[in-house]
């Protein structure tokens, strides 16, 4: 492995033009991911059609060291502004933006940065060791099934957190849901809520819905503040998190790192999940559970370390089987094919090269962001002396150009601004808009995987759960769910109206 | 009828959702057909999560009856800004509101006949005032270097294909601000 690694980091620094790409690539995921209103979905949909002119080994490196660059850019705009770049980012903002308000943005971001780089050094490290085993281990133990019931696991942690109540919690996830539900069904090609509008036969784009009930319902929360005179700028404060801060932290970065890589290795599944698991389980482990949600730095490392270190495990899948995890590694599912490339066991036999310098740059990107990171943090958290007035036009307009762009529909414009109507009316009302998001996200794989599922076990409920780690999280997201109805009906509530 | 602690807004909602049920279900029926290798067909998925969704919706009502808007203890992830504001707006703020809700949709619609390049800089003015900037200096200095911004980034450096409109003469203007950009990509300016 460690010859393999060499050879795989020489050919990344010996070559003038992959360095050029791979330091081009690294800025480009972390400016991408830190601009509100953008993301790193938004450069790679950008890049995509250059790519045809690198070579293989040059475009699916650039796209992978975008991939763990732009998730952790996606942070700085959860922390600061409450914009999460992409959905993965979401559960950061859940505690990173409190933190912010309360004039200790540094801290947040300092975590962040460090947290990413732990997280995704650690997911490279495994993926360079085990991804041929742990492929294999995918291959026996992992279908439909299995996927179906992580995606209920995960919507079911999804309505824990973010609603004002249980209730509302999962009635966002159930719109998310039936939203996802828009366009072709995935086993028959049947059209389902078109209303009319053929360009909805693909569904609803999920980068304009993203964008929409993150970044424009955010705009529009600030702008009723404005309207109301109760718009305040948040402190700037420079202060990073001590060593002690983080030592204090090391178990929930050691259980992060085990739930974004597990997330991460499953098909379909990529680093949302793994967030907002990791972010659950901060939640269920800690003795200070009311803490969360208002500024606990263990919410920021907790979602942080679990989606960077999904990156590295999303390649695994991808690499090793060709099923990609997540809408940026279906674009290098893209780059492969424009090479006459297709990924998959064959590519570790045909193309050794590509496997290790890929491999290489992965964990030179996530090393950079700690050291990037920091440099940039100081400058970035002078984006928050901007007066929002001039900030929030810039916002919209960036969304806008990050929506038009992946179609090349204006419809599309006018989901995201409808999307962000919707999110802004919700959040005065309590709803979770992350919960919303992960139904869009999760919802037509969810779907897909239970019809492949139920036709692998000719419709056996029972059959489902002969399989051990199908029950397991089968079991775990009920007792989340029960639980979460107990509560409905037992606990006291903050205040009474 | 007593109505516990629920009031206008609560029911207001919730018939908001329940009518969202009911017309989602009634549209289910236009593609209730069956797929041969699927035995739940087209419909099984969305009516299930219909179900749900008829389920928690009714859940609510119950809570609110009960509790009211009350914040159920020990919820995580919910910003203080997420709270429910009882504080009524005075009539220029909902003014005001109305106004930032409806413009970008409006810039939305004028992109296709009107084009991303004519319809920008409009746009950005009527967000910087609407956000309440009144110094004209510094509203129009801000609207050039964004539109500028913006323009560099995604037409010169990145080549980012942006509506252009189909009505003239603002379609003519987009032509002319491209015609500007190949020109200058065409300077050998290294």
């Amino acid at each position: 492995m460690i010859e393999n690694f060499l050879l795989g980091s020489s050919a990344l620094f010996g070559d003038p033009l992959t360095l050029a790409i791979f330091v081009f690539g690294v800025l480009g995921g972390m400016l991408f991911g830190a601009i509100p209103g953008v993301s790193m979905l938004t450069l790679a949909a950008i890049l995509l059609p250059f790519t045809a002119s690198l070579t293989p080994t040059q475009g699916v490196m650039l796209f992978a060291v975008i991939y763990c660059t732009g998730t952790y850019g996606g942070a700085i705009t959860a922390i600061l502004f409450n914009i999460p770049g992409a959905p993965e980012n979401a559960p950061t903002a859940f505690d990173g933006y409190p933190m912010t308000r309360k004039g200790l943005a540094g801290k947040a971001v300092g975590a962040a940065v460090l947290c990413s780089a732990i997280g995704g050094v650690a997911s490279a490290l495994v993926m360079m060791a085990a991804t041929e085993p742990l492929a294999k281990w995918a291959i026996r133990n992992i279908g439909p099934p299995e996927i179906f019931a992580l995606v209920f696991f995960g919507l079911a942690v999804a309505s824990s957190v973010g609603g004002r109540t249980i209730w509302k919690g999962w009635m966002s996830v159930g719109l998310g849901l039936i939203i996802a539900t828009i366009g072709q069904d995935p086993v028959g090609g049947i059209d389902r809520f078109n209303f009319g509008f053929s360009d909805l036969a693909a569904g609803i784009a999920f980068v304009p819905a993203i964008l929409g009930f993150f970044a424009v319902s955010e705009i529009f929360v600030q702008a009723e503040k404005t309207a109301k005179g109760r718009y305040e700028a948040p402190p700037v404060n420079m202060e990073f998190p001590s060593f002690f801060e983080l030592w204090q932290q090391k178990f929930a970065v050691l259980r992060s790192i085990l739930v974004g890589f597990f997330c991460g290795i499953l098909p379909g599944i990529g680093a949302t999940l793994a967030a907002f698991m990791g972010y659950g389980e901060a939640v269920r482990w800690s003795k200070k559970k009311d803490s969360f949600g208002k500024g606990n730095i263990e919410g920021v490392i907790s979602s942080e370390t679990a989606n960077n270190a999904a990156t590295g495990a999303a390649m695994i899948p991808l690499l090793a089987l060709g099923l990609p995890g997540g809408a940026l590694t279906a674009m290098m599912v893209a780059v492969f094919q424009m090479h006459d490339l297709e990924p998959g066991p064959l590519v570790f036999y045909n193309s050794p090269d590509l496997i290790w310098v890929v491999f290489a740059a992965m964990f030179f990107a996530n090393l950079s962001i700690l050291f990037i990171g920091i440099l940039e943090t100081k400058t970035i958290l002078y984006l928050l002396k901007i007066p929002f007035q001039f900030l929030a036009p810039l916002i919209l307009l960036l969304a806008t150009i990050g929506s038009y762009i992946g179609r090349g529909l204006v419809l599309d414009v006018m989901v995201m601004f409808a999307a962000g109507i919707i999110g802004f009316m919700l959040r005065r009302s309590g709803y979770s808009i992350p919960g919303i998001v992960l139904g869009i996200i999760l919802g037509k794989i969810g779907e897909q995987n239970f019809a492949q599922g139920m036709q692998m076990v000719h419709y056996d409920l029972l059959d489902y759960l002969s399989r051990p780690v199908c029950l397991i999280l089968i079991v775990a997201g009920t007792l989340t769910l029960a639980s979460g109805l107990h509560k409905a009906f037992k606990t006291n509530h903050a205040s009474s109206t | 009828m007593k109505m516990g602690n629920l009031k206008n807004s609560h029911l207001i909602e919730g018939i908001i959702w329940l009518c969202g049920v009911v017309v989602f279900f009634v549209l289910t029926y236009d593609f209730n057909q069956p797929i041969e290798i699927y035995k739940f067909g087209a419909t099984g998925w969305p009516r299930v999560i219909l179900g749900i969704l008829l389920f928690v919706t009714l859940g609510n009502l119950f809570h609110q009856y009960r509790f009211g808007s009350a914040t159920q203890l020990g919820r995580v992830g919910i910003a203080d800004e997420d709270e429910e504001d009882d504080n009524t707006p005075s009539k220029v703020a909902i003014v005001k509101i109305v106004a930032v809700l409806a413009t970008p949709f409006l810039y939305a619609m004028s992109l296709k006949p009107v084009g991303f390049y004519f319809a920008t800089p409009f746009f950005i003015i009527s967000i910087i005032l609407l956000f309440g900037e009144r110094r004209a200096r510094w509203i129009l200095g801000i609207t050039l270097f964004i539109y500028t911004l913006l323009l560099f980034l995604f037409m010169v450096v990145l080549n980012a294909p942006l509506p252009q409109g189909n009505v003239s003469p603002f379609y003519d203007y987009s032509a002319f601000v491209l015609r500007m950009n190949t020109q200058f990509q065409q300077l050998d300016l290294w």
